[in-house]
């Protein structure tokens, strides 16, 4: 036999295997599916089309007017009525309606996306603080935020209806009052009694000169604040309070609140964007709260809490990131959801202005010519919108099955 | 010496949909600095809500610090409002977690956890914190340590995430080490590996510990006192040999009489406690063990035991019949 000294054995490194992230097995599982590939794909189409035209493919709605070219058929090659190529026809006032599409999927994008942020920025806030606080006692900073959040809050709202400005910034001086004398105070019947009544008479009395229904919603308003910041007000009352405004918002239905919405700020397609991110807070308000729920009991979040870290850090460096996943799947399927709307206020008028290209108000300008024979006007947005909500969904479908963790092996 | 954390009349309750739960009912005792202290009892006995409680980190709604004190270094820990309490939490007390699983953040590499609390508590750079985090895992046994700094979790096996949590309990040099059933997930080799670490680590570093089991074994080879807890209070308190050896309480000789032993004879049954812990929502007024406990008396049903002190033995039960119940042995 022979001698193998010691320098010669080559160690391997048997017990390691290669490093995969989350994310990196997350992409492998998304590509792996079908459907999720179609998705991707249409989806990167629309936003690519949508930008690419934007930037480089410059249109001019207020001057694309051509009435001899009013309603023409889709059409490959010149022929001898149109000569030039409109391959998605043209609509009522003449316009390349392809060119319109494409230049309409840019709003589509944008609204998407400015509305989904609105919904995800506050609803996953209001989701994080409510989750989080339901079993942890608030420090006295954040009790003086929350009160002169809920004071200025109130104060704007009483002093919109007043018109009175510098209540405004009585309610966020009382809440921060409120905030100190917190513990100072511990009859808590007779506190909310001064406080409903100092409430009612900062606003109401005020108020009452610049006329009697002004003065009666400011009165309530006032006392309802009073109330609100007598109450000791711990993580559960905070949390269910959020809940149940959220639950208010959610028992609207979407489009009547959206159109209220708009109906109330004007139309345009601004404010198309923040009546639909509003209406969609609350399912990410309760997506994300539930998502906290599952992961606030978790052993690392104690062990966090038990070396000493600040609220705000377990929030956002420990809670946030565990709970990624079902944010992010929502979010894709909530840009489907965002077009749809854009496309339905768009369709009623309230959304993009004419003649903007928008495809829910293509659709609304050119349904009245369906009878005549020019399906082409309503096909093809209708088809664009059916597309790119069609691949925000399989996208999100795939997104889900790639990040559940009961499928990773 | 004056004791290096005091517990006085620690209550603890919560209020749940069914009624108020006794989870602690006026617990005192007094540990040294540098003393290992078991707390023993079955589960539900308020081993780990006291713990918990002494740190404020107590879910609130529903569980309540009603009443008491715990001096820890000069300072009334339940006096200190939160951001006080998380200055104290992690420098001056640190815990350890039953279930190494669930207890690391799966998002973050073990390097990052560690170092976490030194910059909150230490004025350290970044690069500084992860040097002593490597030192740290190197400490608490785990082989290449700096490599492995990088390493999330999932990577490491059960007992070198315990490892880990113990390094991060160490970071800060706390004053107490409170371990939370810390090798109830592991296997029984992993175990003697981690009690072998933490007698080491307790020798080089000399902090006290508080070892919260219900592995009367454990505590056997590691603490100094054991504190025995029976729904929500302490009934018997003392030195470790006198508690194995002078048994006094009947729910400590039920509880060591249900240990198998090497000596015995084959053949030998072990003892079993009759009956269920009680229903912390309805406590009796009496001894919360009368129920179960084969010498009670009248006294037992009607009256609360309090601690007593067996005179110079630094050793306290919570018993009427105590001295009856240690004649009855001796026979």
């Amino acid at each position: 036999m022979a001698k193998i000294s010691p320098e010669e054995i080559i160690v391997t490194d048997f017990a390691v295997r290669e490093h995969r992230s989350l994310w990196g097995d997350a992409w492998g599982r998304l590509i792996s599916s079908n459907t999720a590939r179609l998705g991707m794909f249409i989806v990167i189409l629309f936003v690519s089309s949508a930008t690419f035209s934007h930037y480089f493919w410059k249109y001019e709605p207020k001057k694309d007017l051509d009435y001899s070219l009013k309603l023409k058929a889709p059409n490959l090659s010149p022929n001898e009525e149109v000569d030039s190529i409109h391959i998605f026809g043209t609509d009522k006032l003449g316009r390349d309606i392809f060119r319109r599409v494409v230049h309409g999927g840019w709003n589509s994008l944008r609204v998407g996306i400015v509305a989904v942020s609105i919904s995800l920025f506050f609803g996953g806030l209001i989701g994080l603080v409510s989750g989080f606080f339901e079993t942890v006692t608030m420090t006295m900073v954040e009790r003086l935020v929350l009160f002169s959040i809920t004071g200025l809050l109130l104060g704007a709202l009483s002093a919109w209806v007043a018109n009175q400005i510098f209540q405004l910034f009585l309610y966020a001086g009382m809440g921060i009052a409120a905030g100190y004398y917190q513990d100072f105070l511990k009859g808590k019947t007779l506190r909310s009694i001064v406080f409903g009544v100092i409430g009612f008479l900062v606003s109401g009395i005020p108020a009452f000169f610049a006329g009697i229904t002004v003065g009666l919603v400011c009165g309530i308003l006032g006392l309802l604040s009073g109330v609100i910041l007598s109450r000791p007000l711990d993580g559960k009352f905070l949390s269910n309070s959020l809940m149940r405004l959220m639950d208010m918002i959610l028992s609207f239905p979407g489009y009547l609140l959206a159109i209220a919405i708009v109906a109330f700020l004007g139309p345009g397609l601004g404010k198309g964007m923040i009546a639909i991110g509003v209406v969609g807070i609350p399912v990410y308000a309760r997506l994300t709260r539930s998502a906290v729920l599952s992961v606030i009991h978790k052993e690392y979040i104690l062990a966090a809490q038990s070396v000493g870290e600040a609220h705000g850090r377990i929030i956002f460096r420990h809670i946030t990131p565990n709970i990624l996943s079902p944010i992010i799947v929502q979010t894709t399927m909530g840009l489907a959801n965002a077009i749809l709307s854009a496309a339905a206020l768009g369709f009623l008028g309230l959304g993009a202005i004419p003649p903007e290209p928008e495809w829910g108000a293509m659709l609304g300008d050119s349904y009245r010519y369906l009878a005549s024979g020019a399906w082409w006007a309503v096909l093809f947005p209708g088809l664009a919108i059916m597309l790119s909500v069609l691949g925000f969904n399989l996208l999100g479908d795939g997104l889900r099955d790639a990040l559940d963790p009961k499928l990773r092996t | 010496m004056k004791p290096l954390l005091e517990i006085k009349n620690l209550e603890t309750r919560f209020y749940t949909q069914d009624g108020e739960v006794k989870a602690v009912n006026g617990v005192s005792y007094s540990m040294k600095s540098g003393e290992i202290l078991g707390v023993v009892g079955e589960s539900g006995c308020g081993k780990s809500v006291h713990a918990l409680s002494m740190m404020q980190l107590i879910p609130d709604p529903p569980g309540k610090i009603t009443n008491g004190e715990v001096w820890l270094d000069g300072q009334d820990l339940l006096k200190l409002n939160e951001e006080q309490m998380q200055k104290v939490r992690g420098r001056d007390i640190a815990m350890i977690f039953q279930d190494p699983m669930t207890s690391l953040n799966p998002v973050f590499t073990i390097g990052f956890q560690i170092s976490e609390a030194l910059l909150l508590h230490n004025d350290m750079s970044k690069k500084e914190a992860k040097d002593r985090a490597g030192e740290l895992l190197e400490l608490v046994g785990i082989p290449g340590a700096e490599t492995r700094l990088d390493d999330y979790p999932h990577q490491f096996s059960g007992g070198m995430r315990q490892r880990a949590m113990i390094a991060m309990g160490l970071s800060c040099e706390p004053k107490l080490l409170i371990a939370d059933e810390p090798t109830t997930a592991l296997d029984v080799t992993i175990q003697a590996q981690i009690i072998d670490l933490v007698k080491k680590l307790q020798d080089e570093l000399g902090m006290a510990i508080m070892w919260i089991t219900h592995d009367l074994g454990v505590v056997a080879e590691l603490a100094q006192n054991i504190n025995v807890m029976y729904a929500g209070s302490i009934i018997e308190t003392g030195k470790i040999r006198s508690i194995y050896k002078e048994t006094k309480h009947p729910y400590t000789i039920g509880l060591l009489g249900s240990l198998p032993r090497l000596d015995d004879s084959p053949g030998t049954e072990l003892m079993s406690i009759p009956g269920l812990p009680p229903d912390l929502l309805a406590l009796p007024n009496g001894c919360p063990f009368a129920a179960r406990c084969g010498y009670k008396i009248e006294q037992c049903l009607t009256e609360k035991p309090p601690l007593v002190e067996i005179d110079g033995k630094d050793h306290a039960v919570a018993c009427w019949r105590w001295e009856d119940i240690a004649g009855i042995k001796s026979k």
